[in-house]
């Protein structure tokens, strides 16, 4: 439904974009994953048509953007990083005069307001100022605002930052809701547990490029991502501990926890356990670290996802 | 558009700050310059001005100027010894004394302008023009009101004719009592209250002495209003205009582009509103004028109107102009009050214009205040109809202002939108 072809986009002389692609079917939740700088928000201007490239094309439904700048519009929904409401005015005039620009008539928009607002728990606020709401109750606005025209697309960029868990929690019911009605999303974000959550795909984005793209499992099996099994001891015993590194050489010990890391726990962990036993080894516990995303990040640029 | 334009009102009307800046402080202000240009509340003595009188020629004649003065609306007159009025000014108690000078009545009767010596404190230089404005019309008239109304005429001839050839006055002099005595027969037939010539021309004086009293105190308030409307619409407008930069920086400019319309309408609705606003303000200003302070706005309600219209128009485009061309609100903020100080400054906005240089009158004509407060005057002072020539010239100026300002905001919008769509949006 959604085809980005080789974006590239400079700021000066910095590269924001160095040559951006992927396609996203229909009703599909996709996930562009990256750290702070990494070109997220450039991309979903650029695919929301409102900032030009330097190179590159988008289409929707396999129309040029550019050209079809209107039809392409009035189908796409767009959340905007920065909250981008009149703090003036009422949740339900915000709603209101933003649904109005996309010919929305009146009484339909007065009746979708409501659902909306329904929606993202704020009825009984609905008249207030919004300067008088909470970060995560803009937040939620801030995404009902780009609803009201009944988008088929929806972009979202980071619409999660810095808000309280019970805001956060709503939005992701919301999120899981318009998938489950077949929305096709777009979403940024630089939380990995929530790219997990919710993406079908995920493009892990950093430096203006895509290095690496694809279903979750995908991804980790991709990247030979290991999951590791940690083993704290009670006391290191150096003896013991070069025996089992020995016995498994892709291992790592630090502090009183050595880690075995394995692409199959399940065969892994008991051959793991009995060497253990076998070396007479004092552990205190036992633990599975599954891969995440952090994980695969770390490996594909040996940089944390959080700076 | 109408939609933005509607939601920019809305923004305007909920912040009760900008409300109060647009519409309660130009309103204290015209109060305040109201009382300052004087004229004001014609009776009270506080606003009138005091002039002092030293009659040395102490005739029947001199003494029934003084009461001609007196009778001005504007003037206090004092009657004062000369020594002591002298010094009163020295003291800084008075601002001016007027001297009769001996053979005032000699002069008057012979139908020649008086000798009259205005004494004044230099410092005091401003209120002069508001005292020559309503001095004036009536001492130019003396020869006519205090002496006898037939020799003026012939020693005005005289005098015009350049001659000293003793018969040819006297020809002259035949000739202009012929000319009086007709223009008094023919006035006493078609005047039906049966006025004799003495009273047409006595009743010219009286009307310039009426129109000169009036039209001072009107003056004054013309000036205090339109000149602080212009002024407080400026700023108001580059507030308004400001809006723009505040959208950008709210980020919710941004969220405009991504609706399908077209970017302009997003400036056309911030003219629109700004235009809307900008009437409002200049009627309520208008309104509180004539409320207050008895301006005779329903007997030039429609020069009024459109010299309102007109000026919002040019003063609204110049907000969003500025707006337009800007980078960030403090940098409109900066700029703006920069620009609107001087073109007030310079436009007459705060001091009449006839009070400045005459390099600063010149260059008045660079400043909106300036076609706006002068279209003003033709309406309320100069009592110009709404189709003379001057008066519309004027119009047409500031509807110009408006068109090439509105224009030139259209082309900077598109350059910064272009930008943004760059890339250099934050
Ligand atoms: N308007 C701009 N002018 C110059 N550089 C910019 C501009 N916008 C973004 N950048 C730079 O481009 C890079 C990508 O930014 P952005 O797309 O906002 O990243 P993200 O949304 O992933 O945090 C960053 O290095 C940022 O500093
Ligand atoms: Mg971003």
């Amino acid at each position: 439904m959604i085809e980005v072809r080789n974006l590239r986009k400079n700021y000066g002389k910095l590269e924001a974009l160095k040559g951006i692609s992927f396609s996203i079917d229909e009703g599909e939740f996709y996930g562009l994953l990256g750290p702070n700088g990494a070109g997220k928000t450039t991309t979903i201007s650029i695919i929301s048509s409102i900032l030009v490239p330097d190179g590159g094309e988008v289409s929707i439904n396999g129309k040029n953007i550019y050209t079809h700048s209107r039809e392409s519009k009035q189908i796409i929904g767009v959340v905007p990083q920065e909250i981008a409401l009149y703090s003036d005015f009422s949740a339900m005039e915000n709603l209101i005069f933003w649904g109005g620009l996309y010919g929305v008539p009146d009484n339909e928009l007065k009746r979708r307001a409501k659902e909306l607002l329904q929606m993202v728990g704020l009825s009984d606020r609905a008249n207030d100022k919004v300067s008088s709401y909470s970060g995560g109750m803009k937040r939620r606005i801030n995404i009902a605002a780009a609803l009201l025209h009944r988008p088929k697309v929806l972009f979202m960029d980071e619409p999660t930052v810095g808000i309280d868990p019970q805001s956060r929690n709503l939005i992701f019911e919301v999120l899981e809701k318009l998938h489950h009605n077949g929305m096709t999303i777009i979403y940024t974000t630089h939380y990995m547990e929530e790219a997990e959550r919710f993406c079908d795909r995920i493009g892990i984005i950093d430096h203006g490029q895509i290095i690496a793209q694809g279903k979750l499992d995908e991804l980790r099996n991709d990247n030979g991502a290991k999951d590791a099994i940690a083993i704290t001891l009670n006391h290191a015993d150096e003896r013991q501990i070069s025996a089992l590194q020995t016995f498994w050489p892709d291992s790592k010990m630090a502090d009183m926890n050595l880690y075995f890391y394995s692409q199959d726990v399940k065969t892994d962990l008991p051959l793991i356990i009995r060497k253990c036993s076998e070396a007479e080894t004092d552990i205190r516990s036992i633990e599975i670290q599954k891969t995440n995303l952090e994980t695969i990040f770390l490996n594909l640029t040996g940089r944390q996802l959080r700076d | 558009m109408i939609k933005i334009a509607i939601k920019d009102l809305m923004q305007f009307f909920k912040q009760k700050r900008t409300m109060l800046l647009t519409f309660l402080l130009p309103i204290v202000l015209i109060t305040l310059f109201a009382f300052a240009f004087g004229g004001i509340g014609g009776g009270s003595g506080d606003s009138r001005i005091s002039l002092q009188i030293s009659d040395l020629d102490q005739t029947q004649t001199s003494k029934k100027a003084a009461v001609l003065f007196d009778s001005l609306k504007g003037l206090e007159i004092k009657p004062t010894e000369l020594s002591i009025a002298q010094d009163n000014i020295k003291k800084g108690k008075e601002s001016f004394v007027l001297i009769f000078k001996k053979g005032f009545a000699d002069s008057v009767n012979a139908g020649y302008n008086p000798p009259l010596e205005l004494q004044y404190d230099e410092a005091k230089e401003t209120e002069v023009g508001l005292l020559q404005q309503s001095l004036i019309p009536t001492i130019a008239m003396m020869p006519f009101s205090l002496g006898d109304p037939k020799t003026t005429m012939a020693n005005r001839f005289n005098n015009m004719a350049g001659t000293k050839d003793n018969t040819e006055r006297a020809i002259i002099k035949e000739r202009s009592d012929k000319l009086f005595d007709d223009l008094s027969a023919a006035m006493s037939r078609s005047n039906s209250s049966g006025g004799s010539a003495a009273d047409f021309l006595g009743g010219n004086i009286k009307m310039t002495k009426l129109i000169a009293a009036n039209n001072d105190n009107e003056l004054g308030l013309i000036q205090a209003v339109a000149g602080t409307a212009v002024m407080m619409l400026l700023f108001s407008v580059v507030g308004i205009g400001s809006g723009l930069l505040d959208e950008k920086q709210e980020g919710t400019l941004k969220r405009l582009l991504y609706a399908p319309i077209n970017p302009l309408n997003i400036l056309f609705g911030k003219m629109i509103s700004a235009n809307v606003i900008s009437i409002l303000q200049l009627l309520v200003m208008f309104v509180f004028a004539a409320l207050c302070f008895g301006l005779s706005l329903t007997e030039h309600l429609p020069g009024t109107l459109i010299t309102i219209a007109a000026t919002a128009f040019a003063c609204s485009a110049f907000g969003v102009f500025l707006a337009s061309f800007a980078k960030t609100r403090q940098q409109v903020q900066g700029l703006s009050t920069m620009v609107v100080l001087v073109m007030s400054a310079i436009g007459g906005s705060m001091m009449p214009l006839f009070f400045m240089p005459a390099l600063m009158q010149k260059a008045a004509v660079l400043s909106v205040n300036y076609w706006s407060i002068q279209s003003f005057y033709d309406v309320f002072w100069r009592n110009l109809s709404i189709t003379d020539p001057s008066f519309l010239k004027k119009i047409v100026v500031l509807v110009f202002i408006g068109l090439i300002l509105n224009a030139l905001a259209v082309i900077m919008f598109r350059k910064n939108i272009l930008k943004l769509s760059r890339g250099n949006f934050f």
